[in-house]
């Protein structure tokens, strides 16, 4: 059974469709992208996973659990984390504070204050905040701030991150640091990622399998370079 | 801390010491306190405003009042603040699920149905107010209303340095993060509400218990409520220092208004209300800070 199952999907906003009978399957370990112009579907497919959106139709099964009809907090403590495409930082809380926060509340069990603090402070390594772990959220640049919304769904000890556009909006050598970084992370915590982008270069680079969405229905799916082949892709996404 | 326990001492103390006015004044800032560091208990930590805690006043008042005479006036409190907890439990699920603006005209409108509906009943019954006779001395009830300022004040202290704590101050940030992160937001909010309400719960029994007359229009007095979000702003909301700072301050200036400018008294709380919140956005708790570190 695959990690991640999401059977059947379909979300329905009034006369519009965002997602039309979308499955997928995620196995553990891998990292997933999911591609598609802006209205594809993207974002709605993360929020129905993830538990802010109640889908239409359909039902998301992780890890042997039907995560339809929980709580996003509740799907958090059973290792599903997501971030967020514009950044949502406790901006009056300092950056060790945020990750705090998802290490005392994010793993569904009672830490001691000394594993809350390794926790804390794995996740500032991992994405190199540890110098700046006293300033307020809100004093990090966007970079920062999008490295901060990583560390604290890793602080959770979710196993499985979805990452919405964690690249946007950063400059290419900033690209290559984050790509960098999440290399390692599956690397070195075996962490399962699905991954949403526009930056294709990033999403080819990272992802072992990508599915194409466009307007709310899977076009293509393969691997990148299949999918860098694919004649409907190119139709979408050049015209 | 110091300045906590100072109060504390010389609040048991001032009955052997002071006159009768003194404690009467002491009453007053000992219940401002315990109100004010309730109130912060969801509002500071939440930010969820409450503009209506009158009403927990108001029904601890009101459950005291029904209970002297059958019940010790000791349990007559505990049932006071149980229902004032009770309350809070049952309205805050639908009350907590809009904040800003909205959760402030909420609590309001909340507090004065309350106050309406307890003025019904009371009219329908014929009476309209009730005398209570045979309330505990005056020094027993100052040392129960110091000890409630206390218990107030460790428990906002408790609720800061919590996990509980921390997961308040995530929801204040950002409700959506903190949930998507595992905080169960509904679920802490809702105990915010319920531990802010239970003390002013037995403060209202208190305080009735001192007058010895209940009045429904009085015992919820949206002036109350009022007051306390006034005294928290003023002491300032990121500190459990500051609602101490705010109650006394207040409590003193209105004293010395009440001696000698009663018709200003409104207008002087308002402006200066007005003025902290432009001037001194962190209350006089952020100013001490600030004068301490430039010293």
């Amino acid at each position: 059974m695959a990690f991640l199952d999401i059977k059947g999907v379909s979300k329905r906003f009034g006369g519009l469709m965002a997602l039309n009978d979308v499955s997928l399957q995620v196995e553990k370990g891998e990292i997933f992208g999911l591609m598609g112009a802006n209205g594809a579907g993207k974002t709605t497919l993360f929020s129905v996973i993830a538990g802010h959106v109640a889908p239409s139709a359909g039902e998301v099964v992780f890890d042997g659990t039907r995560l339809t009809g929980l709580s996003p907090s509740r799907i958090c403590r059973l290792g599903l984390c997501r971030t967020f495409q514009i950044v949502r930082p406790f901006a009056g809380l300092t950056v060790a504070e945020n990750l705090r926060v998802a290490a005392l509340y994010g793993s569904g069990r009672k830490l001691s204050a000394s594993e809350i603090a390794a926790v804390v402070d794995e996740a500032l390594q991992a994405v190199d905040l540890a110098d700046r772990r006293h300033l307020d959220a809100a004093q990090l640049t966007l970079s920062g701030q999008k490295r901060l919304e990583i560390a604290r769904a890793l602080a959770t000890g979710a196993e499985l991150i979805m990452l919405d556009e964690v690249m946007a909006g950063l400059n290419p050598t900033e690209v290559s640091a984050m790509l960098a970084t999440l290399e390692r992370l599956r690397g070195e915590h075996g962490l399962t990622f699905v991954i949403v982008e526009h930056v294709i270069g990033a999403l080819m680079t990272l992802s072992d399998r990508i599915l194409v969405l466009d307007h709310g229905e899977r076009i293509a799916f393969g691997t990148p370079e299949e999918i860098g082949n694919h004649k409907r892709v190119a139709e979408v996404y050049f015209g | 801390m110091i300045l906590g326990l100072a109060l504390a001492v010389f609040g048991v103390a001032v009955p052997f010491i002071g006159s009768p006015y003194m404690m009467g004044v002491v009453f007053q800032v000992a219940m401002w306190i315990a109100l004010a560091q309730s109130w912060s208990m969801l509002s500071a930590t939440t930010g969820y405003l409450s503009l209506g805690h009158a009403v927990f006043y108001g029904i601890g008042a009101y459950v005291c009042v029904l209970l002297t005479g059958t019940l010790p006036f000791e349990l007559a409190l505990l049932a006071a603040a149980g229902s004032a907890g009770l309350f809070a439990a049952l309205v805050g699920m639908p009350v907590l699920r809009v904040r800003g603006p909205y959760f402030v005209i909420l609590t309001y409108g909340l507090s004065e149905l309350v106050r309406h509906v307890v003025m019904r009943i009371e009219s329908a019954l014929g009476s309209f107010g009730r005398m209570i006779f045979d309330v505990p001395s005056t020094e027993v009830l100052l040392w129960w209303m110091v000890g409630l300022a206390v218990l107030a004040t460790l428990g906002a202290y408790a609720i800061r340095h919590s996990r509980f704590g921390a997961g308040l101050a995530a929801i204040r940030e950002d409700e959506v993060a903190a949930e998507t992160v595992g905080v169960p937001v509904t679920r802490l909010k809702l105990l915010a509400f319920i531990a802010s309400a239970i003390i002013p719960g037995a403060v209202g029994g208190l305080a009735l218990l001192r007058t010895s007359y209940f009045e429904p229009a009085q015992a919820f007095d949206p002036v109350i409520s009022f007051t306390i979000v006034t005294m928290a702003l003023v002491g300032g909301t990121e500190t459990v220092r500051g609602p101490i700072l705010g109650a006394v301050g207040f409590a003193l200036l209105s004293e010395l208004l009440w001696s000698s400018l009663p018709q200003l008294y409104m207008i002087v709380l308002g402006l200066t209300l007005i003025g902290f919140i432009l001037f001194v956005p962190k209350g006089l708790s952020g100013l001490l800070g600030r004068i301490g570190r430039a010293a």
